[in-house]
């Protein structure tokens, strides 16, 4: 009937290129991971060319395996991943608690809030890093210069002087070093992923059960125990939900890490692909699927947990 | 002209079989209700003459023609959601006139039959209003003159009252009925409220776990339920059955008598009880009687009112010609 | 914990002050990029110019010379109009038949394509680059507009699904009964009644294909280019060029910024799939 074969043609375009686009690609990674293949090779021609007779076995992977900056890659990828995660749900939560219930002006705090959000990432990377982080002319540069103006101007007070001089002299911190621009990257992806947490935090706050509530307060719970018991298990949904879509999306995190951090060694996965897809395809590639390894794993453990609330 | 016939029509979900085969034929101009608890099938039913679920086996024919493999729209039949199934996005006239716009008639008819329905179904001066602003009762209307403008072969009615208050749902079906008499077409109306199936139908089909229980007319069941499920099933307050000894005295396995059907004293009688719960309601008292040892609890419907209170001790009699017996199968015994 | 303390006190004067605190400061990067942009380069980074400055509007006059700004930002919008378009001809009819007539294996090809969100896109990027050039369409739109496509589609897919499945089946059941084809389906009841969620969908599709900065970066070099290509290309060599990198920043993301203000409630509950109402 062509009840049912109407709808799988609605489907198909849509079914065909996801798999077209997820398959081919995919299965050339695998097999350029398996072969020597390097872009320039002065050499050996012949490995500048995909070819089987090339074929080099697991030896890429191990390549990879060897190469210190894939450890350091996953560290940092995991990381960086985890940190986002943990303060967008915390700074989240406390937010859209605070800013659930209403004040004057609360429609524009929201607009406020939320704007980071709509930021390009490459633009948030090079207004964070440049503008407000940079230890001389950013804000923190100039912030700190200021302060040990003031330090120093105290210092020659008389009486509170000598207590100010066992002051030190503050440092800026430098967010283009290895470690710090990781968190250089962790501050300004929180900076824009935090409004989204709020704002599907606050949506879910508004539909709790106010009678549930009403009743707490006749059973005498305390404030904090309200938010413990109460609130805190109805956001568990929603907790689930910004967990699961940011790590699809910070797993894959680029542009940021590309601006703040190329060439100090700071890198996470898709960034030691791309320094490798440079000229050697093999070890990129075997790279790569070292990541599809790694997203799966986050994926299935995380589809699990909130693939069903999804589905109901 | 409508007169439908399932032939042998069976529904499985799955695994599961939901309307296991069963013959059924709806004369044309008659109103059929199907009734049945929760989760019977009488839905499904309906959704499968409408053609909004596919048969699993066997054949519709409306007029003589199958129908099985024809889409709804081409099946003649107009249907009336339980939720209006109104387009929000249309005004009141839109939504009447919608099923006519897709039939690709003239404009001008359109308007006349919008009116002529809007007419009928006191609905003018709301013509221009959205379905958001009308009252449940109003949009109740619209649904049914979305299915009047067709001038179908049949109505199909999948609960259309159930979602409208009390009085209101008095009103609509009287309404409901006053069109029936109206129009003399097949109507076929699907309700869990047997007081409903009563007062509307000319013919109930009875339905329980897909199964026809019995086909009829209201006073048919209601004087010659086929088995315990439609005696228990049709009558309000539910009639009283009982097993075991008491019955076998009356040659049975199981007996059913009604509530209206059994004399009270507080003197003598068959079975002795103590009152429960006395409802008065002025024309009617109910009385609820426990401790009788035929049931849990027995009820007894008296005409006027009787003057009795809980804890009281009270006989009862039933009307012997009007007992309701039954063999071990659940079986009617004539 | 201050926050959750309702002391009636809290309320009427802590609540507001802290909240409003909040919001001011995650604004502040962006309010600070809109100052700087108005601000020659020479002040931008000179810190007694950090509040107290004549403000100019060079940096914007100058845009096209320093940066060719508007070349960019003509590809921006020529890759995000023509992919979100082509994401929703794509997605309505597969979410319309996912919603309304779903299978068994419906919920099993939903949650296989949001896997395909979770492929990282690092892991094919040689072989995208490869195929691109191989057939020739390297830094063209037509590469860019597809590949913006592929990866918003299980988004777009997964919104318009939840906001079909809102529409109560009856009303599309009364269709059928009332005689519409499938295309008058779609034409007469889902598209009117589910215009708003087909709106925030294309919405965030295009917020998502302007922003988007992995595939524009690595796919073009000059012709197709986006504004994240640009940008990425002039990350400002040690603040030289704050005032005038700020200001086309602020053009690359005002535009976005304002649209997302206007639909933030509906876009980013649609982003959790209705399971947050």
């Amino acid at each position: 009937m062509s009840d049912r074969k109407l709808p799988r043609l609605l489907q198909a375009p849509a079914v065909l290129m996801l798999l077209v686009w997820m398959l081919i690609p995919l299965g050339m990674t695998l097999y350029f991971s398996f072969i020597r293949y390097v872009l320039n090779s002065l050499r050996r021609p012949e490995w500048t060319t995909p070819s089987l007779s090339n074929w080099r076995g697991l030896g890429n992977y191990e390549f990879v395996l060897k190469n210190k900056d894939f450890l350091l890659a996953i560290q940092n990828s995991l990381l960086i991943v985890c940190s986002i995660l943990f303060l967008t749900v915390i700074l989240g939560v406390l937010i859209a608690v605070l800013i659930n219930k209403t004040f004057p002006g609360q429609g524009i705090v929201r607009v406020l809030l939320i704007s980071p959000f709509f930021v390009m990432p490459a633009v948030n990377a090079v207004l964070w890093i440049n503008m407000i982080l940079d230890p001389v002319l950013g804000l923190q540069g100039i912030a700190v210069g200021n302060i040990n103006d003031l330090l120093d101007s105290l210092r020659s007070a008389p009486i509170i002087g000598s207590f100010f001089s066992l002051w030190p002299e503050l440092n800026p911190i430098s967010f283009r070093a290895t470690q710090t621009s990781a968190y250089a990257v962790i501050i300004m992806v929180t900076w824009q992923w935090t409004p989204f947490a709020v704002l599907i935090f606050m949506t879910s706050l508004q539909s709790e059960d106010q009678q549930q509530k009403e009743a707490a307060v006749l059973d005498g719970a305390s404030t904090w125990s309200q938010f413990r018991f109460l609130t805190l298990p109805h956001l568990g949904r929603p907790i689930a939900i910004v967990v699961m879509i940011q790590a699809i999306f910070h797993l894959s995190l680029y542009a940021e890490i590309e601006i703040v951090s190329r060439g100090n060694g700071n890198k996470n996965l898709p960034y030691l692909i791309g320094e490798f897809a440079n000229n050697n395809i093999g070890a990129a590639s075997a790279t790569g699927v070292f990541a599809v390894i790694l997203a799966n794993i986050v994926a299935i453990f995380l589809l699990r947990m909130v693939g069903k609330t999804l589905m109901e | 002209m409508g007169r439908i016939v399932l032939d042998q029509v069976s529904k499985t979900f799955g695994e599961v079989e939901v309307i296991p085969p069963l013959d059924l034929t709806i004369e044309d101009g008659e109103f059929a209700v199907f009734v049945g608890p929760s989760g019977c099938g009488k839905s499904t039913l309906l959704r499968m003459i409408a053609g909004l679920e596919d048969l699993t086996s066997g054949n519709i024919a409306i007029d003589g023609a199958d129908v099985t493999e024809v889409p709804p729209s081409k099946r003649g039949l107009a249907m009336v959601f339980q939720s209006y199934a109104l387009y929000p996005h249309m005004t009141v006239r839109k939504n009447i006139g919608f099923p006519l716009r897709m039939e690709k008639m003239d404009q001008a008819e359109i308007d006349k039959r919008v009116e002529a329905a809007a007419q009928s179904l006191n609905l003018n001066d709301y013509l221009d209003r959205k379905p958001g602003q009308l009252s449940g009762g109003q949009r109740q209307r619209v649904a049914i003159g979305r299915a009047i403008v067709r001038d179908p072969s049949a109505f199909l009615f999948d609960e259309p009252l159930s979602n409208l208050d009390a009085a209101l749902r008095v009103g609509m079906r009287l309404e409901i009925s006053e069109m029936h008499e109206r129009m003399q077409t097949t109507m076929i109306y699907v309700t869990h409220d047997q007081v409903e199936a009563m007062t509307m139908a000319d013919k109930i089909v009875v339905l329980q776990a897909g199964v026809i229980e019995q086909v009829g007319s209201p006073l048919d069941l209601y004087h010659a339920p086929k088995n315990v499920f439609v005696a228990g099933f049709i009558g309000s307050p539910k009639m009283n059955i009982f097993s075991g000894p008491e019955a076998e005295k009356f040659g049975a396995h199981t007996v059913g008598i009604r509530p209206e059907h059994t004399d009270v004293s507080m003197t003598e009688g068959t079975w002795k009880g103590t009152v429960g719960v006395a409802e008065h309601l002025g024309s009617d008292t109910f009385v609820h009687v426990h401790d009788t040892g035929l049931a849990d609890m027995v009820t007894i419907r008296i005409t006027g009112d009787i003057a009795v209170k809980h804890g009281d001790t009270i006989y009862l009699t039933p009307q012997v010609d009007r007992i309701h017996k039954f063999d071990a199968q659940g079986l009617r015994i004539e | 914990m201050a926050i959750v303390a309702q002391s009636s006190k809290f309320s009427t004067y802590g609540r507001p002050v802290l909240a409003w605190a909040v919001g001011l400061l995650f604004f502040f990067p962006i309010f600070w990029m809109v100052l700087t942009s108005f601000k020659t380069d020479a002040d931008a980074v000179k810190p007694e110019h950090l509040i107290f400055f004549t403000p100019t509007l060079e940096n914007y006059l100058n845009m096209t010379e320093n940066y060719d700004y508007w070349r960019f930002a003509r590809n921006s919008v020529i890759s995000a109009v023509f992919a979100t378009v082509f994401t929703l001809v794509v997605s309505v009819p597969a979410a319309y038949a996912m919603a309304f007539n779903p299978s068994r294996a419906t919920k099993d090809v939903l949650m296989w394509m949001l896997s395909t969100k979770m492929l990282p896109a690092a892991a094919v990027l040689y072989p995208m680059i490869f195929l691109a050039k191989g057939i020739g369409l390297y830094d063209t739109h037509i590469l860019i507009i597809t590949v913006l496509s592929l990866i918003n589609l299980p988004i777009a897919i997964w919104m318009l699904f939840t906001y079909f499945k809102e529409i109560p089946k009856d009303i599309i059941e009364a269709g059928k009964m009332d005689g519409v084809n499938t295309w008058g389906e779609i034409k007469e009841i889902l598209v009117p009644l589910a215009w708003g969620g087909i709106a925030s969908t294309a919405l965030l599709v295009f917020i998502f294909c302007w922003n988007e900065a992995y595939w524009t970066v690595r796919l073009t070099t000059i012709d197709a280019a986006t504004l994240s290509k640009l940008i990425e290309g002039n990350r400002a060599p040690e603040g030289l060029f704050f005032g005038r990198l700020s200001a086309v920043s602020t053009a690359a993301v005002g535009p976005i910024v304002v649209l997302g203000w206007f639909c933030q409630k509906q876009l980013v509950q649609g982003l959790t799939f209705g399971a947050v109402k």
